[in-house]
């Protein structure tokens, strides 16, 4: 785990040294000001070194939280991140759970009824929602539900909103940044309900864009298992196909699932770039797609470390999940 | 003698992409009641195929399109039974495991990875005996022919207890199966069935049961596996047991062991009647009192184990226990020459006919019907037509 961080961290370093010294300063610039004093950054943390005693500087000062002056966004990259992070996870925090619920849900119903109606259906949509371009469909979304009933707006909030939250610090606390959650702890109902229109679109194209995969996973392994010789004996058992497929088959069918959805995991949060941007959300992906485009360095930096950790963790919490589900893993 | 199974032209066929396979063609034996039953042939020739159609457990694309088995668990009465392909599937659900039961050629993957041992023998319990399990909890039982050990319930879902008994389609017990926490009420259930799953075990002469049902399969050996098969298999008290191959795969002394067991079993009376598939003729001389022999989806000849061992009838028999090592070898061994038939286009006629050194014109085109030629000895054969 450390070390996938440390390859990760070795990779990200050598992107930012095939720059120049003068462009990599900013990476380590934690004001506007300094900004302004290049040559002075470049001597101070000897851009000029050897390659390795760079690298222990800049980690030096990952760990002390600096990640370099932000262009974009005008402050800190790490503030930064922090106040674009909260729109990312409340789009994933609803995005997530559909995805597995439903992707599972549907993934189990197309193995069990085989090349019937319902497992056609499932196979097209999971191929078209696979295959189709995120911002297309997209677009087609928002034209269809915004221009044309002007029911579900792009970006975060609607603007009277966000300004009743801004002229009002005391009555509306931001306590995480999420709107749907500040609104539920501040007992304001209208924020909820505005900030959940906003999500509506963006979720639904996230969940078409990804759920894709997952209903393929878990269809296909529903199927391997069901040709499995443990089913025959519970069938001669005289054990019940509903009580079969549900206990039996499906607990097996889930471990292939389970060990991709790391990488769901990842491609969720990397599909929200695409989905922040178009829908003009306030969040990680479209502050990359701005630090990208504008050349902001510590940005992308930052942003591609904390995908890293993500992904540690996921693969962290997956392992314990399958420890639970499968005891031919629990011993070792 | 009365027979307990008693099956007429089964015929099962699998639909692939390849085309037909005609797996079954026409299959027709009967087992008596209280004998062991032998059925024997080279691999792919249907076995395992007819014992499935007999539990109607035959995998997709499998299809039993014809045929009869009859099924009488009763000795005494003489009635001819009642047919099982004429029966619903939940009438199987009761009949599987419960009155006919069946243990697997390969006990590596016949038992469920992520289940424990315990769950997985008290599954047969659970589905076939529950209502005596209930009663046992409520303290219902007045007869003490009940034999389940007494498990505590939560007082509080007593009442439930009592509703699954006398209502077991209830409204409320189907809601109840749906809520989180609610749902595991009947633990109780679970745990007297594993409860009696180590009684089980430990009559079957496995060592420390207790500790074996929290158990895993992957923590037990090929041997230790096959005889959780075989309690699975026993724990409703079949009258028929069908044992597919059960000791192929197994080394030699656990095997003997095996086998062992079944022929105790059947002395004890535990068991009545066995099914027994192999493609090993010696242990057919030694467990079974009638045998048949299968040739690529047909039944070629049938009879009693020392009449068809010491006469055999049909070449395809004769080959077949020609290539057999015996003790007292005459002469060199023989293979059968040619190739097992394709079942997707199988020969017409005997489907023997392209590797037999008897065959005549007739053989080529209609298939021979099964004829007497002894007493309880039947062979499908032109030769004795
Ligand atoms: N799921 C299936 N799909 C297609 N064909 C099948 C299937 N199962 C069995 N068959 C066909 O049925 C025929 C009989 O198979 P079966 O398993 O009964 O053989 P067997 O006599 O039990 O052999 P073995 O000694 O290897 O267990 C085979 O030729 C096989 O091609
Ligand atoms: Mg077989």
């Amino acid at each position: 785990m450390v070390v996938v961080l440390f390859g990760v961290s070795v990779l990200m370093f050598s992107i930012l040294m095939s720059f120049s010294p003068e462009r990599r300063a900013v990476a380590y610039a934690t004001s506007a000001k300094q900004i302004k004093e290049i040559p002075i950054l470049v001597a101070k943390y000897g851009l000029d070194d050897p390659y390795h005693i760079q690298y222990i500087r800049w980690i030096t000062q990952i760990f002390k939280g600096n990640f370099g002056y932000s262009t974009v966004a005008s402050s800190p990259t790490l503030d930064a991140i922090i106040k674009y992070l909260p729109t990312t996870i409340e789009l994933n925090l609803f995005s997530m759970p559909i995805i597995i619920t439903l992707g599972i849900w549907l993934g189990t119903i197309a193995g069990i009824h085989r090349d019937t109606f319902i497992d056609h259906t499932t196979r097209i949509a999971a191929i078209v929602g696979w295959s189709l371009p995120t911002f297309l469909f997209a677009l087609i979304l928002l034209m269809i539900f915004y221009s044309q009933f002007q029911l579900f707006p792009p970006e975060v909030i609607s603007d009277h909103i966000d300004d009743f939250i801004s002229d009002n610090p005391d009555k509306f606390i931001q306590y995480t940044g999420m709107y749907v959650i500040d609104g539920l702890l501040n007992r304001n109902f209208e924020v909820v309900a505005d900030a959940l229109k906003h999500l509506v679109l963006p979720v639904v194209t996230q969940v078409t864009v990804v759920i894709a995969i997952l209903v393929r996973v878990m269809r296909s392994s529903m199927l391997e298992e069901i040709s499995k010789d443990y089913v025959i004996t519970a069938k001669a058992k005289g054990v019940d196909i509903n009580t079969i497929h549900q206990k039996h088959v499906k607990k097996n069918a889930l471990l292939p699932a389970i060990t991709i959805s790391g990488w769901l995991v990842c491609l969720s949060i990397e599909g929200s770039v695409t989905v922040e941007f178009i829908f003009n959300r306030a969040g990680l992906g479209l502050l990359l797609v701005k630090a990208a485009t504008q050349l902001d360095i510590p940005v992308v930096l930052a942003i591609s470390l904390l995908l890293g950790l993500i992904y540690v963790v996921a693969n962290l919490i997956i392992d314990v999940l399958y420890a639970v589900i499968d005891p031919r893993i629990r011993l070792n | 003698m009365t027979h307990i199974l008693d099956i007429k032209d089964l015929v099962t066929n699998f639909y692939t992409y390849e085309g037909v396979v005609k797996a079954l063609n026409k299959v027709s034996f009967h087992v008596n009641h209280g004998s062991t039953f032998g059925l024997v042939g080279e691999s792919g020739c249907g076995k395992s195929v007819t014992v499935r159609s007999i539990m109607q457990i035959v995998q997709s694309p499998g299809v039993i399109e014809g045929g009869e088995i009859h099924f009488s668990p009763d000795s005494d009465n003489g009635e001819t039974g009642i047919d099982l392909l004429k029966q619903t599937e939940r009438f199987m659900q009761d009949l599987r495991g419960n009155k006919i039961s069946m243990i697997f050629q390969e006990p590596n993957a016949a038992l469920n990875p992520i289940m424990t041992i315990g769950e997985q023998i008290a599954e047969s319990y659970v589905f076939h005996r529950k209502n005596q399990i209930i009663e046992k909890i409520l303290g219902l039982d007045r007869t003490g022919e009940n034999l389940f050990p007494k498990v505590s319930a939560n007082p509080l879902f007593l009442p439930l207890y009592h509703l699954a008994l006398h209502r077991p389609d209830a409204f409320l017990l189907e809601l109840i199966k749906k809520v989180p926490f609610l749902r595991n009420w009947d633990r109780a259930v679970l745990h007297t069935a594993i409860e009696k799953s180590v009684e089980l075990l430990a009559t079957l002469g496995i060592p420390n049961p207790d500790k074996i049902v929290h158990q895993y399969p992957h923590n037990l050996s090929g041997g230790m596996k096959q005889r959780v098969v075989i309690a699975i298999a026993l724990a409703s008290e079949p009258v028929l047991l069908i044992a597919d191959e059960a000791t192929s795969n197994l080394d030699v002394t656990v095997q003997a062991q095996i086998l062992d067991l079944l022929k105790d079993l059947k002395k004890k009376n535990i068991i009545s009647s066995i099914l027994l598939i192999t493609h090993d003729l010696g242990v057919v001389n030694e467990t079974c009192d009638r045998v048949g022999v299968m040739y690529a989806g047909n039944l070629c000849e049938v009879g009693k184990v020392t009449d068809l061992f010491e006469n055999p009838k049909h070449p395809y028999t004769k080959a077949l226990l020609d290539s057999v090592p015996k003790i007292r070898q005459i002469g060199d061994l023989k293979s059968i020459a040619g190739n097992v038939p394709n079942l997707v286009n199988p020969p017409l006629g005997c489907r023997f006919h392209p590797r037999c050194g008897h065959a005549m014109a007739k053989c080529k085109e209609v298939f021979p019907e099964m004829t007497i030629v002894d007493d309880d000895h039947e062979v499908a054969c032109y030769l004795y037509h």
